[in-house]
């Protein structure tokens, strides 16, 4: 099936707010994700000529949306290299004691199947990925949402090491999992 | 034996990358004796696959009520009309 181009002139009714929640999902900040929604429509535009109609519209928007958030996370990892590694040195440990062993404890948490459920489950990670540093929060929404293997995000993001990439991620996903058991399943 | 610390490394580091034997070894012979770590390394596998899914569709992850601000909309329309006029 071939797609016809709208009027740009819709797009932002159209798709203005898929884009935004696409781009702020991944980039945490607003401004930062409302700038790249911007820049996604200018280079729409100007490559119009060459939307061959194959992919929906929505679907070649997103996948230059996609591209625009790699050059951002490119572009700020030359900026501020140093800062995620910083983390790893800064961060006390809130959860293990001195011997290694836990000092918190998780319950049992069973999938949400309703649609408005999970919709609210989404909302209460969304908060809990909030707490996160958004270069972090960056940094996981690359790893699990969008799958980016290990070597790519350390590219990235600037990491030196795949072994601290694998310890940034551990501790995002107790500090998630420890947030997740505060603010959802003892609802 | 490994510490809890160390085994939630490993449950973390199975999620993106295949673990080598003794990694593994270490890894269940902890599990198979603390019930924190069984409990852990399952909770972040259901988060880790929900995601994943959420991703694959394509989906944002955010709420239908995150929507682009009505100052954003209006300063993008006018970057758009500079170019298209
Ligand atoms: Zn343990």
């Amino acid at each position: 099936m071939m797609h016809k181009m709208s009027d740009p002139d819709q797009w932002i009714p159209l798709y203005g707010d898929i884009l935004y929640r696409y781009s702020i999902g991944r980039v945490r900040y607003p401004d930062v994700a409302e700038d790249l929604v911007q820049e996604t429509l200018l280079a729409a535009l100007k490559a119009r000529e060459n939307y061959a109609g194959q992919a929906s519209e929505q679907t070649w928007l997103i996948g230059i949306l996609k591209h625009k958030i790699i050059d951002y996370f490119r572009k700020v990892s030359r900026d501020k290299t140093q800062e995620l590694e910083d983390h790893l040195i800064a961060d006390e440990d809130d959860y293990f004691n001195q011997q290694g062993g836990w000092k918190i404890d998780f319950s049992q948490w069973s999938q949400p199947d309703k649609s408005m459920e999970q919709e609210q489950f989404i909302k209460t990670l969304q908060a809990c990925i909030d707490k996160l540093p958004p270069r972090m929060a960056q940094l996981f929404m690359l790893r699990e949402l969008d799958d980016v293997k290990n070597e790519e995000i350390c590219e990235l993001m600037s990491i030196s090491t795949q072994n601290n990439l694998w310890v940034m991620l551990s501790r995002m996903r107790v500090q998630l999992r420890h947030c997740l058991d505060i603010n959802w399943i003892s609802q | 034996m490994l510490t809890c610390k160390e085994v939630s490394l490993l449950a973390s580091k199975k999620l993106d990358e295949k673990l080598t034997l003794g990694e593994r070894v270490g890894f269940l012979l902890h599990i198979s004796m603390c019930g924190v770590c069984r409990r852990y390394s399952k909770e972040i596998n259901k988060v880790h696959a929900l995601m994943l899914n959420v991703g694959k569709n394509g989906k944002s992850f955010m709420s239908e009520s995150v929507k682009l601000s009505k100052e954003a909309r209006e300063r993008i329309k006018v970057a758009l009309d500079k170019v298209s006029h």
